[in-house]
């Protein structure tokens, strides 16, 4: 048995810390994900914290036929649908935000890294939607072609479609905003 | 031309090493001779690792576990909480607006009681004063007189 099955037995017999260790393994993946495809901290870990919520309310009844990695992407993905269609259009914005790792102490190296992150960032949030989040579970999340077709409920051919057009857009805007490849 | 049209369509999955023996063996043997094909490979390969690169984004330890209890708890307090409580709460809601309106309601019936009271002093006034009023003004007018 896997430990995301064990967390999730643990948790049908009514210990939360199955639940707590699942959250705990999969936060930042998740959180990775929404943040890619909302470009905002705030309201990425907001609609992360509605993520597991539904996977808290939503357990009881997830039968295990797939992995539980794919439900839950599955429900990141709709989660975060959701929460754009609301927001009506995608805001990119462009403040520089909290950065988790801060190991690079040269001013020159910082200005250059958070200068192409908010080159990366708003030519990412260019792509629409649907080759966005194929192009950021392959490559934020190193899912399988197979694995994006599962979460996405598409055919395999349909996401190896969306992830070159999302590259071909991501090459076009970052050729249109900064002249170059960076 | 064609030829670079299908392998170009094939580059960004053998990028990700999803293209079968035959087609990785298609694309490479293209790729050797042709330089566009080549300068498109390597375009392709730096917008992967631009993506991969990508800053990672993470939350200290139990920082949305902590969150997520609270939620939790509201919601099984708002689920649990005696049908009394719920309908005193919408109640209350509803009656928010009220006093506004009362505040409303008044300014409008002062402001027209008190328009009425000029219109009845200035006629009596008029009237005391024993100039004509417009009818009278109009009539003689029209009487010639």
């Amino acid at each position: 048995m896997n430990d995301d099955k064990l967390h999730i037995e643990q948790f049908l017999h009514g210990e939360e810390k199955g639940f707590e260790m699942l959250v705990g393994k999969y936060q930042n993946r998740v959180l990775n994900i929404v943040y890619s495809l909302v470009g905002k901290d705030n309201e990425s870990e907001d609609i992360s914290q509605d993520v597991f919520l539904k996977v808290y309310h939503g357990l009881k009844s997830f039968k295990q036929q797939s992995q539980f990695s794919t439900w839950l992407y599955r429900i990141v993905v709709n989660t975060t649908y959701d929460a754009l269609r609301k927001r009506k259009k995608i805001i990119y914005d462009e403040e520089i935000l909290t950065k988790s790792t801060d190991d690079r102490n040269d001013p020159k190296d910082i200005l250059f890294i958070e200068e192409r992150e908010t080159i990366i960032k708003n030519a990412l949030g260019k792509i629409p939607i649907k080759y966005r989040t194929a192009l950021v579970l392959k490559d934020i999340e190193g899912l399988s072609y197979i694995e994006i077709s599962r979460v996405l409920c598409c055919h395999i051919g349909t996401v190896e479609s969306r992830i070159y057009r999302a590259r071909q857009f991501l090459k076009k805007e970052l050729f249109n905003i900064s002249g170059e490849l960076i | 031309m064609n030829k670079c049209k299908t392998i170009k369509r094939l580059l960004s999955s053998y990028l990700d090493k999803e293209t079968n023996s035959e087609k990785t063996a298609l694309v490479e043997i293209h790729v050797d001779s042709c330089l566009l094909c080549k300068e498109e490979l390597l375009a392709l390969q730096k917008i992967k690792y631009l993506v991969l690169s990508k800053e990672q984004r993470t939350l200290p330890q139990d920082y949305l576990v902590n969150r997520l209890r609270e939620e939790i708890l509201n919601q099984q307090y708002c689920e649990t909480r005696p049908p009394w409580i719920v309908i005193m709460g919408n109640l209350s809601r509803m009656l928010i607006p009220l006093p506004g309106a009362v505040i409303v309601l008044s300014i409008i019936f002062l402001i027209s009681i008190s328009n009425q009271q000029v219109d009845k002093y200035s006629l009596e006034e008029h009237i005391l004063s024993g100039t004509q009023t417009t009818t009278e003004i109009a009539l003689g007018l029209i009487l010639g007189s």
